[in-house]
């Protein structure tokens, strides 16, 4: 089977290419049957954003603006303004999904760890109005997605801010008004 | 089983010509609705087989095993927009594919899938099949020149040197089998190889059965010469324009021109509906076994290779095409046929 007259008269090539495509007619398919099988999602991936809830049910977020000032696509538009008791308050948060890329960068900036992206990623639907998110659809999504045990868990593992790590000596100036629970990112 | 089909349609024969007509006339509607079931089921099975071989699923969604599919298909096709290019001939744009599927169709009216049972028992069998698979090509030139279309007008070029270079080839390689068998009706070539001690012509003729099976790709234009149609190129071939139930027709002839030479290789080189006479004298209870079973087992057989090659090989170059059925395939089927004649003069066969 070496001379290439022997190849050429009996196909040996062809006979290769046949018998192998033969051998994979048996082997199991690698099709993954996608909406009837769903895959498996890792914990941290990056899917619909959710705006977190702390311990009180009350928003994390104190309307800073580091996510918005972040966003490479600019789909974060926050407004605040001042409150009865002359705090500040997060009037709107709003986040337009179908310029959102996903990066993730929202969640880095966020020195409260107020935005997350929960894994959820099946969210097609028929008008565009469906994908504006504003804060209440955002605080719902946190809910559905983070509620309980979950947030807190992924809050220590995927989207825990740098700042939460940061202890000033006595006296410095510091972020003064963050409670020592977010501080240490709940871990005690 | 045998002998009650082959009494009962002596019954029916002894009411004299209306029992004829009327018997001639359930035998082409048995035939045509089992030839469009088969190829219905054959664009599933293909299907099927080749997503397995590229290590995919195939249909699945449609019915238990996505076995509906065809049903799908076709229902989705006879609600198709039917689209005329405006720069078309038109007549003779409706015309072709009308001639593409009856040529394809005609051809089922000789075949004997089994002893007795043939529409139409001519002594000319295997000429008529050489004809209607030549005139299947018209439909397929005229489909190409009247689409107004440069994809179309290539691909039905392409098809006519084709189809026309690998006929001679094909009908060469016949001959060694009429020869053997002394006779162009297809029945008795049947009765003719089971007569034989090998009982099937593909091993006295192997080398007519190899031009034959390598002609008979390139007659029905699958791959590896499927040219005319080359996706790659000429988006569909000469079949670019069509759309609707007039595309249906040439997807229809084609698989029924596949089935036709899956039939004609059965019947000229595989003993038809017939087994050899060594296999059924060491296993007696097969001839029970109805003849249809056997005869459509290797007409499945060959509508698998034609699925298998077309998972495996890539398409020729045109030049290649042409190399191989002018020198190739037809100088050995004419040493084929000298051989055959040589080994008939001195008695051997």
């Amino acid at each position: 089977m070496k001379s290439p007259l022997i190849k050429t008269v009996f196909f040996t090539e062809i006979l290769k290419g046949l018998s192998l495509t033969f051998r994979t007619l048996f082997r199991p398919a690698v099709t993954r049957r996608y909406p009837k099988v769903k895959p498996v999602v890792a914990a941290g991936f990056r899917g619909l954003h959710a705006l977190s809830k702390d311990d009180e049910g009350k928003l994390k977020c104190v309307g800073c603006g580091l996510c918005g000032a972040y966003c490479p696509s600019q789909c974060i538009h926050i407004y605040t303004n001042e409150g009865d008791d002359n705090k500040k308050i997060v009037e709107r948060y709003e986040i337009d999904i179908l310029r959102c890329i996903f990066c993730g960068f929202c969640v880095e900036a966020c020195p409260f760890g107020a935005i997350s992206l929960s894994e959820h990623y099946e969210y097609s639907n028929y008008s565009r109005a469906e994908f504006y998110m504003t804060k209440e659809k955002l605080l719902e999504n946190w809910d559905r997605y983070f509620a309980g045990e979950k947030g807190k868990r992924y809050y220590r593992e995927f989207w825990r801010p740098l700042s939460a790590d940061m202890h000033g000596h006595e006296g410095q100036a510091m972020f003064s008004k963050i409670p020592d629970a977010i501080r240490s990112g709940g871990k005690k | 089983m045998n002998e009650l089909l082959t009494q009962s349609l002596t019954y029916i024969r002894s009411f004299g010509i209306i029992g004829n007509i009327f018997l001639i006339l359930l035998q082409i509607v048995v035939v045509f609705v089992a030839a469009l079931l088969h190829v219905a089921y054959a664009t599933y099975w293909e299907r099927k087989v080749i997503a397995h071989m590229q290590l995919r699923l195939g249909p699945r969604e449609v019915g238990p095993y996505g076995l509906f599919q065809p049903f799908a298909d076709g229902i989705k096709l006879f609600f198709k927009e039917d689209i005329i290019p405006a720069t078309a001939d038109k007549p003779i744009f409706y015309l072709a594919p009308v001639i593409f599927f009856v040529s394809a169709l005609t051809s089922l009216a000789v075949l004997p899938f089994f002893d007795g049972f043939v529409v139409a028992d001519i002594n000319v069998g295997l000429l008529f099949l050489l004809a209607m698979s030549s005139l299947g090509a018209y439909g397929i030139v005229m489909s190409g020149w009247s689409s107004g279309s440069k994809y179309s007008f290539l691909g039905g070029l392409r098809s006519a040197s084709q189809v026309i270079s690998y006929e001679i080839a094909m009908g060469l390689s016949l001959v060694g089998v009429m020869i053997m068998s002394g006779s162009l009706n297809l029945s008795e070539i049947v009765r003719g190889q089971h007569a034989i001690t090998t009982g099937v012509y593909a091993i006295p003729q192997v080398l007519g059965f190899f031009v034959f099976v390598v002609a008979m790709f390139a007659e029905t234009n699958r791959l590896p010469f499927d040219l005319p149609e080359a996706e790659s190129e000429l988006v569909a071939g000469y079949f670019t324009e069509y759309s609707g139930f007039r595309f249906a027709m040439f997807f229809l002839g084609e698989y029924t021109g596949m089935l036709i030479m899956s039939s004609v290789g059965t019947i000229c080189f595989l003993g038809g509906w017939t087994l050899p006479q060594f296999v059924t004298n060491a296993l007696p209870f097969l001839l029970f076994v109805p003849g249809i079973v056997w005869f459509l087992m290797k007409v499945y057989c060959f509508m698998f290779f034609y699925y298998w090659v077309r998972a495996t090989l890539p398409r020729y170059r045109y030049d290649q095409l042409m190399a191989i059925g002018w020198k190739v395939l037809i100088p050995i089927a004419l040493v084929n046929i000298v051989f055959t004649g040589t080994m008939k003069i001195m008695g051997w066969f």
